[in-house]
């Protein structure tokens, strides 16, 4: 936060002397203008109290007109009792708007409470987690709205403010949240958002919910036919009996239950609209009051659909979300903006769009159900048919019920326990249940009357499941913090090359590249990279090394490097051509299998560079060039980096990983040959293509790398054929495998087994691409379990 | 059966010794204590002492009962630290098994309530985001408790995973 504030100044003006400037210019902070909620807030809060005292009066004279006694002088004293309550309302409410204090601009937002004991609030932007606004009826009146900020677990309120205020600043710090830089006056050219909805004109709505379904379905749900059927039937026997005023105490708790069901699900989700803004999702609601909810998506940790049996034949589910924070106190409080409401009915289609919305990336139609055995209708005898369970890599589905038939997500990083429970029935039966927990809210998944030994390994696999779940959620998140530090600076660096994202050439774990012109590169490298200066350093001093022998490849050069904005960046020649990679996706094969040759050539070209010691070595990375007397001593040396990040991982998704290592190091023990310059990395997009009167040719092969050493001249070979199965186009596979058969012609059939130690060689060396890239670990897994 | 409640490849630990002692004595004084009021006012109200004798006798009998379970509930709980979670177990009649990843652990409490420190007991519970978690551990010494909660903390810590 304070990073961003601009410099204070070193000699400050006495603010006695400085005319109030404009309200966000000043830099000093003592001059910060801090604004009051809106005057008219008083009178609504004061209104409040007056409507409550209203109501309650009225029900005394209501219940006292029933016995005949209504006598308005009987009840003038209380007017002035009346009067003083509603003036200390108003002293109060006014106390607590003069002495309220807002400012929320480009540094910071604060809020000043208290009269007696101030209370300072200051939330840094990025702690946000949502900003909803809420309108009571009164409020609503005046055309004013309540803000409601929530940051970790405490939950602020800014009432009120005019509404057009409040979803201006609304849209500002979810924008502020979201980690983006804006000013608060940009937010002036925004269109305001319509009174009865909430909803901006950037606001794409994805289901609405139209209040003729919205009643009907009401009037179906179990939720409130069960009382409804209880009501009845107790009021009719009484009534038979002629008891009726018996059954009052029964009666009028469950009346009351109905109106607040109908307060909760009909006014309170009236006019419901889930919309998609490009802050992400949002819920406007409310007949009276009205609500606009952020959904905050990073923090949902399950979701429950339900249908009422009645529902069945319309096809309408609800669809509830357990939202990290939000499961305090009644989840379903319409005063507390806080809802686990995500859809309170809606088709199938809506309800799958939804889902797609708040679990991006999960595909839950395939996960395939398994129900719970025959037995299990001894003790869940009344809907035992109904029970199911399934899983795949990502969640757990649990069903289960008849009358209201539930289905529960839960996705496994957000697993927080399990438990596995077996009552005495249970055991003679041989079945268990198995709890998956999640935080408070709605969500409940719970695989019922499975089988002992089902439950059993669903449980324990369920903990590997999540396990595996959340490294990956840690991994994903420490790359998105990467790829968010490497775009910093990054315009200013591009603009000064005149080159932008557009010139983007191609991208690697190492650095990106981007166009300058027809002869020169950018290569921007990533900031996370450990020595980007080193690199380029023994890059380049190999480079001159090759510079005067002609092998007839063209290779890349360094003509500058240098730092600016914390980035390191070189700029290299650029070869001619075209990229090798995006040539194939589009040539046919009659031109790509010469143009493969041509490539195989090339790794065999590779060959003949010199290098600058005699013996194996790796000639990129810290102490380079590091020798080794053996090549299993440099290739072990190789693997030592990716494995100690992947180990886990692969005896966790390949069981029999030890052995593939072991045979790997018995095999290359067993290689002997002279040692020659191995590029380590050719494929497609390291290669360039040209046009030559034989048809096109690669002519040029680019980025070395840590990869680099002098080693077995084979490993280019086994790389030109291996790495073109990762190619994205058809019949990169089949082209792999031709490739693979002109290699053999050439070389012998020997390089076969050869081959295939290097297939689980790179097998093992790109594996710690778990952490990024799952095509490739997926590509990896295969090598190594041939 | 009992497999379904093993820890995998591991020995539960148990409960301390004294936890049994302690849940006898309470198997032993609480029922008689409590029946005692109803059977001296419906006694007196009544002057029908043999309702009274009844009631003592079905104190007894929940006594008996009682203790007959608390050897065999004691022996049912059982805990066990693996690399990435804990596992606890207990119940005699209703049976359970709870694994908590240390990394959804948010809290670990330490309790001792004025009988079990008469005991010289101590309680460990372990909180995670989610209140049906539920996973305590009764009836441990002081030692094992405060050297469990350290433990639990550290490993937490190592685990530790954003929600």
């Amino acid at each position: 936060m304070t990073a961003s504030q601009p410099p204070q100044h070193t000699s400050t003006p006495d603010p006695v002397f400085t005319p109030p400037g404009p309200p966000r210019s000043p830099t000093d902070r003592s001059l910060k203008q801090t604004e009051r909620p809106h005057p008219l807030t008083p009178f609504v809060r004061g209104w409040l109290i007056f409507v409550a005292i209203a109501i309650g009066w009225g029900r005394e004279i209501v219940t006292s007109a029933s016995e005949d006694q209504l006598d308005a002088g009987g009840w003038a004293w209380i007017l002035p009792i009346l009067a003083v309550v509603v003036v200390l309302a108003a002293v109060t409410g006014f106390v607590a708007w003069y002495f309220t204090r807002f400012v929320i601009d480009d540094e910071e937002l604060r809020i000043e409470t208290g009269w007696i004991f101030k209370k300072s609030t200051k939330i840094p932007f990025e702690r946000l987690q949502s900003v909803d606004i809420i309108q009571p009826l009164a409020a609503r009146m005046f055309g004013l709205a309540e803000l409601r900020l929530d940051a970790g677990n405490s939950s602020t309120k800014l009432r009120y403010l005019s509404r057009g205020k409040a979803s201006k600043l609304r849209d500002y710090l979810l924008t502020r949240a979201h980690g983006q830089q804006a000013s608060v006056n940009d937010l002036d050219q925004q269109a305001a958002a319509s009174t009865f909805t909430d909803l901006g004109t950037t606001d794409q709505p994805l289901v609405q919910v139209s209040p003729q379904r919205l009643i009907l379905s009401f009037l179906l749900s179990s939720e409130w036919l069960i009382p409804s059927a209880i009501t009845i039937i107790i009021f009719v026997a009484t009534a038979a009996a002629g008891v009726v005023p018996f059954a009052l105490g029964a009666l009028i708790p469950l009346i009351i239950g109905m109106l607040t069901l109908i307060w909760r699900r009909v006014i309170g989700m009236f006019n419901f609209t889930l919309a998609e803004s490009h802050r992400g999702l949002r819920i406007t609601r409310g007949l009276t009051n009205l609500t606009s909810q952020s959904v905050p998506i990073n923090r949902i940790q399950g979701v429950k659909t339900s249908q009422s049996l009645l529902w069945k034949p319309l096809g309408w589910y609800r669809v509830d979300v357990d939202i990290l924070g939000y499961g305090h106190g009644d989840s379903e409080d319409n005063e507390s903006h806080a809802s686990s409401v995500l859809l309170p009915v809606a088709t199938v289609d809506e309800v799958e769009l939804a889902i797609g919305r708040v679990l991006p990336g999960f595909d839950l139609d395939d996960i395939e159900l398994h129900p719970s055995p025959k037995r299990a209708r001894w003790v869940r005898w009344f809907d035992f048919w109904t029970l199911r369970y399934g899983w795949d890599e990502r969640t757990l589905i649990t069903e289960q019920g008849w009358f209201t038939h539930e289905r529960d997500v839960v996705p496994h990083a957000k697993t927080q326990s399990v438990r596995i429970e077996q009552g005495p029935l249970q055991r003679l039966l041989r079945l268990a249940d198995v709890h998956v927990h999640t935080p408070r809210g709605p969500v409940n998944a719970v695989a019922h009357q499975l089988d002992e030994h089902t439950a059993r390994e669903l449980a324990l696999s369920q903990l590997d499941r999540a396990r595996a779940a959340r490294s990956a959620e840690r991994q994903r998140r420490t790359l998105e913090t990467l790829r968010t530090d490497d775009h910093q600076g990054e315009a200013e660096l591009l603009a000064a090359f005149s080159t932008g994202r557009d010139q983007l050439l191609g991208a690697g774990g190492e650095s990106e590249v981007f166009a300058i012109d027809h002869e020169r590169v950018l290569r921007l490298y990533r900031s996370r990279h450990e020595a980007p200066r080193r690199t380029a350093a023994q890059l380049h001093a190999l480079y001159q090394f090759w510079a005067g022998h002609d092998i007839g490849l063209e290779l890349p050069m360094i003509l500058e490097m240098g730092e600016r904005n914390g980035r390191f960046f070189t700029v290299d020649r650029r070869l001619s051509g075209r990229n090798f990679s995006g040539w194939l996706q589009h040539a046919d094969m009659a031109e790509r299998r010469p143009a493969l040759i041509s490539f195989l050539d090339a790794t065999e070209q590779l060959q003949q560079l010199p290098s600058p010691v005699p013996s194996f070595a790796r000639l990129i990375g810290e102490g380079a060039p590091q020798q080794f007397s053996t090549l299993v001593e440099l290739l072990s040396s190789m693997l030592q980096g990716p494995l100690q990040s992947s180990r886990t991982q692969l005896e966790h998704d390949l069981p029999g990983v030890a052995e593939v290592w072991n045979r790997l190091h018995g095999e290359l023990a067993q290689r002997s040959i002279v040692p020659a310059i191995v590029h380590g990395d050719v494929c497609p997009p390291n290669a360039y293509l040209s046009q030559s009167p034989q048809g096109p040719v690669v002519t040029g092969i680019a980025d070395f790398s840590p990869h680099t050493v002098h080693a077995d001249p084979l490993m280019d070979v086994a790389g030109a054929l291996i790495f073109l199965e990762l190619e994205p186009y058809a019949d990169a596979a089949a082209d792999a495998a031709w490739l693979e058969a002109v290699a053999v012609e050439r070389h012998g059939r020997e390089i076969v087994r050869w081959i295939d130690v290097y297939r689980r060689f790179y097998g093992f060396y790109f594996s710690n691409a778990y952490a990024f890239d799952p095509h490739l670990y997926a590509w990896c897994l295969r090598q190594l379990g041939r | 059966m009992e497999e379904l409640f093993a820890p995998p490849a591991y020995e539960w630990k148990r409960l301390s010794p004294k936890y049994r002692s302690m849940r006898q004595l309470t198997s032993l004084v609480i029922p008689p204590v409590l029946l005692t009021i109803p059977a001296v006012i419906v006694g007196v109200m009544s002057g029908r002492w043999w309702i009274s004798g009844l009631i003592w006798a079905a104190a007894i009998v929940i006594v008996i009962v009682r203790l007959g379970f608390v050897t065999r509930s004691w022996r049912s709980w059982g805990y066990v630290e693996r690399d990435d979670d804990l596992y606890i177990t207990h119940g005699v009649m209703f049976r359970s098994l709870i694994a908590v990843p240390y990394g959804r652990m948010q809290l670990v409490e330490v309790e001792s309530g004025p009988l079990e420190r008469a005991f010289g007991l101590a309680s460990v519970t372990l909180k995670t985001a989610s209140p049906e978690t539920g996973a305590r551990i009764p009836g441990l010494t002081p030692e094992e408790a405060t050297r469990l909660r350290d433990r639990l903390t550290e490993l937490g810590e190592a685990h530790a995973s954003g929600l």
